[in-house]
């Protein structure tokens, strides 16, 4: 059984658009990803600081860096990771 | 397995999806909203003073004001969407190169970018359009005329009608997006087109 990623927090960088409603949306769109919570740690004139949490049942952490950098975020940190074991292949 | 007129089908409804989310998260809905009543009455009132100048100057031939109407039709386009996709490229490349400035990144292949770019491409197209596709309507009589050979003055009469209800018509959408009474809207544009008229009118003794 191959372990999977069930959820990450993440410490990410993003303009102001799109707002995070859309920002949660698109990484929900990713495969095997069931839920997305953003909220807003800091804002200033053009950036804001968020928190995104993304649980699923094997989340691609790639992928997930990928659409955030397409939506034009950064991701700054990983804060929190947790793995579970897959299901038996 | 999909056939190749679903797999279309979905390619243009993805597409519509993708543009309509683009616009909507780039802002760029209401600039077009007030490009669109901007111009369109800029094209209407353009075309009814063509309209009233050529009636006053006595003109018979109906071609003569159709060549002048799409001439002028095809200026006011040509100069709204240059116009406003150079505007609107300008102040947007600028923001995001502020953004790219705040966030130490190149958002160059973003989605950010590619809203800007789609909303310029949308406002000058807005821009373009609007105008054109007001004014056009009121030569219809005057090719009529032409074609089917009934006398000019009917077609300057009619002309001058679907003018009046273009304006009319522009004023109602201004009152919806107000939410006020369309109807007095409708004829406050109406008003100033009479008003323009008359006025035009008025040359012909100077």
């Amino acid at each position: 059984m191959s372990p999977a990623i069930k959820k990450i927090v993440l410490d990410v960088l993003k303009p102001h658009q799109p707002p995070i409603y859309q920002f949660a949306m698109r990484i929900e769109e990713l495969p095997n990803v069931n839920r997305v919570s953003i909220s807003t740690q800091e804002r200033d004139e053009q950036t804001e600081t968020v928190k995104v949490v993304v649980e699923g049942s094997q989340i691609d952490y790639d992928e997930v860096e990928k659409k955030i950098v397409e939506l034009g975020g950064s991701v700054h940190s990983v804060d929190e990771v947790t793995v579970e074991k897959g299901t038996q292949e | 397995m999909d056939d190749p007129a679903n797999r279309l089908y979905k390619f243009f409804e993805e597409f519509v999806q993708k543009t309509k989310r683009g616009l909507e998260e780039s802002g760029v809905l209401e600039i077009a909203r007030r490009y669109f009543v901007m111009n369109s009455f800029d094209g209407s009132l353009t075309m009814l003073g063509i309209i009233v100048g050529s009636y006053i100057s006595g003109v018979t031939n109906p071609y003569t004001i159709i060549g002048a109407g799409i001439g002028a039709c095809l200026a006011m386009g040509i100069s709204g969407l240059v116009g406003a996709y150079a505007t609107e490229r300008a102040e947007r490349v600028r923001a995001l190169k502020e953004i790219e400035n705040a966030m130490l990144a190149d958002l160059h292949d973003s989605e950010v970018a590619k809203t800007s770019r789609l909303a310029s491409v949308f406002s000058a197209l807005v821009d373009g359009l609007s105008p054109f596709m007001s004014a056009i309507p009121s030569l219809i009589p005057f090719y009529l005329s032409a074609v089917f050979l009934f006398p000019i003055e009917y077609a300057f009469i009619g002309s001058v009608l679907i003018s009046l209800c273009v304006l009319f018509a522009l004023g109602a959408f201004l009152g919806k997006i107000a939410q006020e009474n369309l109807i007095l809207h409708g004829l406050v544009l109406v008003g100033v087109g009479l008003v323009t008229a008359l006025i035009l009118m008025l040359v012909k003794f100077i």
